[in-house]
């Protein structure tokens, strides 16, 4: 799949995407805590942070899906509650793998998300033929989505994110239960695409993938942003190896670690 | 293992109720219209008992433990469900043994709202001779036990024939046969009830006699001869009684143990000829919107059972007719007849419309994070909504014609329908926004539903629906004037008037729920998703 330029709206000084002082409460739960996020374009941006940290919950806030109790956020220039659709016509979202269509086929889901971008009919078509041939779903392609497994589940929706071309991709935990190979191909195909000018968002829990592909990244827990850097400067910050060792750092894991399960340690009855 | 199970329904239940707001105001609202319900019914039996003797009270007695079993059994899966089950799927992994968890689920399914009415029915019929309690009491408990277990159980079988491909695919007609015959066999009731009396029917059509076949009439007649003093036959009932229930409980049992063992038959030889693609024609948003909508009308069960409700509808009318008991077969030479079509299809589309976006279920999210206008999405499903109902109309209203021989009213009948699915669509786009009902997740259990969400489907429909016959009462009464009263006003002025008055309404609700969606899509996300 040849990708060309990615024609995306932003100037160098309006950030690609953005939160202020974004907060959402669940009963007394402050979810997401006064997030400022502001990611450039062209960005591959990681959002790490431990289960509950509020990763997903920010993400739902930027792309429209749930609404912040205060602060704002918003895609270049526009405000997502202010301006929904330039929004929404700007971004690419990875759903869970169980919010999709599940009674259209694979490529009826691909039909139908390029249509609702306005994608025109030709181009679209060979879109998806181009993107089920690269993912190994063509055999698979006029299958229900409902019975695909986990990780096809994963290819086609990720194929559905990317269709349109968006400037803007919101990817969460993109590759897991894909295949090593198709996993390799992806890679290659999103960080070129974030080289054409197009900005990712990515959270993941394989510290080896977000050490590999993104260009900055952002660790949260509790709600808040710890920490802001690139891989080498986060590690360089944190004066460790690795970003998982970084992470770990961050966000208090040594601790953690030291934690044991006396009960645990005895061989199994 | 048993208690355990019962708290964590009750624990998902009370967790329920306080996480869900639509759940706080809809449970006490559903308790209370259960409560009443139950109370009318509980005080009419006692009436019934009290003034009925020998055997009258039994035969009456014995046929009302057959309705109430039936109905327990067969309106989870006809109308709407009854109880919320725990799902065994999950359980199923852990170290449970069966008989255990099948007690434990029986349990579990005693804390419920509508357990109030089966709970009244025979707390009645149990208080009614306290020197009879020794038998009466477990003969009661057994009887609730057993209407537990065979609805659970037949849930579960239809669950197990929704597994398999062919199964989806026969589903709707097993439903509908259920239905039919449901129906039928009510019309038989009343009819017959209206004709002689509850006593001489009762005598006339003696089941009672049969006790020892029909499992749920067995503790039916343990309590009556208990009450006539015939104390041996009334534990012989008893046992037998027992017996059948065990019995139920182990063929649920055995469907259980296959369907946790079975992996769910994928539908891909039939779903493989479906050509690949989905894009031909115009582009425009609604028009996307309505196609794919069409696609889940035909692919999805659950949909597809509301889309044959009209069917049903027809198979139930003529079934009635059939077994001669209804009085209908005098409407067979009607002239107006085929205008009924759009009032039976009226009642088919309210799940569909009066819920837009539960059908959704967690693919809303998806749909909500497109770039499309939250109007055109809802003209999109109007617009499929539109082309099902008057597909069905203009089917239902042939089938009218041809059996009242009278087609005259054929040319009105597709201006009225708009007219009328205008109004459904105007009262429905407004509730789907505010008032949207969760549905569980694709390929999960279809009958398993939230027991308040099930009646509050009910309750919401039934209001939407008198709130649409409050708004078609006017081109309902030019249609009239001009069907029933000489052609009072031209059959022009009529289909002019209803489309007109259906397009206004439409129009008007159309900016408002546009409106309204464009604010509430987090919510109705919210509402609608299932984890």
């Amino acid at each position: 799949m040849v990708i060309t330029s990615i024609d995306h709206p932003f100037d160098d000084v309006t950030p690609a995407v953005w939160t202020r002082d974004l907060v959402r409460k669940f009963g007394k739960k402050n979810a997401v805590d006064g997030l400022d996020l502001s990611i450039r374009p062209g960005e591959f941006y990681g959002l790490l942070g431990q289960n509950g940290a509020g990763k997903t919950t920010t993400i739902r806030m930027i792309v429209g899906l749930l609404r912040p109790t205060s602060g704002s956020t918003g895609i270049g220039e526009f405000d997502t509650w202010k301006s929904p659709l330039e929004v929404k016509k700007r971004i690419g979202v990875l759903p869970e793998e169980f919010n999709l269509y599940e009674r259209l086929t694979g490529a009826e889901l691909l039909d139908f998300t390029a249509a609702m971008h306005d994608v025109p009919k030709k181009e679209a078509v060979a879109r998806r033929d181009d993107l089920l041939a690269m993912l190994d779903l063509e055999a698979d392609a006029g299958k229900l989505v409902g019975d695909y497994s986990r990780g096809m589940r994963k290819k086609v929706a990720l194929a559905a994110a990317i269709i349109a071309r968006p400037p803007v991709l919101f990817l969460d935990e993109p590759f897991e239960g894909v295949d090593a190979v198709s996993a390799r191909l992806i890679r290659r195909l999103l960080s070129r695409y974030t080289e054409l000018g197009a900005t990712i968002v990515f959270s993941s829990h394989e510290m080896h993938l977000v050490e590999k592909l993104c260009t900055r990244i952002g660790i949260m827990s509790h709600g808040k942003l710890l920490v802001e850097d690139t891989p080498a400067g986060l590690c360089r910050r944190m004066g460790v190896e690795t970003v998982e060792d970084a992470f770990i750092a961050a966000v208090g894991g040594e601790d953690e670690e030291k934690k044991s399960l006396p009960w645990f340690e005895s061989s199994p009855a | 293992m048993v208690r355990e199970l019962a708290s964590l329904k009750a624990r998902l239940f009370w967790n329920g109720i306080r996480a869900d707001r639509q759940r706080r105001i809809g449970l006490p609202l559903i308790a209370a219209l259960v409560g009443w319900l139950s109370w009318t019914l509980a005080t009419r039996h006692a009436d019934h008992l009290s003034t009925l003797s020998g055997a009258a009270r039994s035969e009456y007695l014995a046929w009302a433990a057959l309705i109430v079993f039936v109905a327990w059994v067969a309106l989870p899966v006809v109308v709407f469900p009854l109880d919320e089950n725990l799902d065994a799927q999950q359980l199923a992994t852990l170290p449970i043994p069966r008989p255990r968890l099948v007690a434990g689920l029986i349990a579990a399914a005693v804390i419920s709202v509508p357990i109030i009415a089966l709970v009244a029915l025979v707390g009645t019929t149990v208080a009614y001779r306290p020197s009879a309690l020794l038998v009466s009491l477990p003969a009661g408990a057994v009887f609730v036990v057993m209407a537990i277990a065979g609805s659970q159980g037949f849930t579960t079988v239809m669950s197990a024939v929704l597994h398999s491909r062919r199964g989806r695919d026969l589903a709707v007609f097993v439903i509908m046969g259920i239905g039919l015959a449901s129906f039928s066999g009510y019309q038989l009731v009343r009819t017959t009830v209206a004709e002689m009396g509850v006593a001489a029917a009762a005598v006339a059509h003696p089941l009672d006699s049969l006790w020892w076949l029909v499992p749920p009439v067995a503790p039916a007649h343990a309590i009556s001869a208990a009450w006539d003093g015939r104390w041996v036959t009334a534990v012989v009932a008893l046992v037998v009684a027992a017996i059948w229930t065990l019995l139920i409980v182990a063929g649920w049992e055995r469907v259980l143990r296959w369907l946790l063992v079975t992996p769910r038959q994928e539908s891909a030889p039939a779903s493989a000829r479906r050509k690949v693609g989905f894009s031909r024609g115009r582009w425009e948003v609604p028009f996307i919107v309505a196609r794919k909508e069409l696609r889940f009308y035909l692919r999805d069960p659950r949909q597809r059972l509301v889309w044959t409700g009209t069917v049903i509808f027809v198979g139930l009318a003529i079934a009635a007719i059939v077994v001669g008991s209804a009085g209908l077969a005098r409407f067979q030479d009607r002239h107006w007849l085929p205008m009924v079509a759009p009032v039976l299809v009226l009642m088919v589309g309210l799940p569909i419309a009066l819920n837009q976006f539960g059908w959704e279920r967690n693919a809303a999210s998806y749909l909500f994070a497109l770039p499309a206008r939250p109007r055109a999405v809802i003209m999109g499903k109007n617009l499929a909504a539109t082309t099902g109902l008057l597909l069905e109309t203009l089917f239902l209203g042939s089938l009218l014609s041809w059996f009242s021989s009278s087609w005259r009213w054929m040319p009105l009948l597709l201006p009225v329908a708009i007219g009328a699915i205008g109004c459904l669509l105007a009262v429905g786009n407004i509730v789907s926004i505010l008032a949207p009902l969760r549905l569980p997740r694709e390929g999960t259990d279809m009958f398993a539903q939230a027991t308040e969400q099930g009646l509050l489907a009910l309750v919401s429909q039934v209001v939407s629906f008198f709130t649409i016959g409050l708004l078609l009462v006017l081109p309902a009464s030019v249609t009239v004037l001009t069907v029933d009263f000489g052609q009072v006003v031209s059959p022009w002025i009529a289909g002019a008037f209803a489309v007109g008055w259906g397009a206004f309404w439409y129009g008007l609700s159309l900016g408002v729920s546009g409106w309204l969606l464009h604010r509430r899509v987090p919510e109705v996300v919210g509402w609608v998703q299932v984890y």
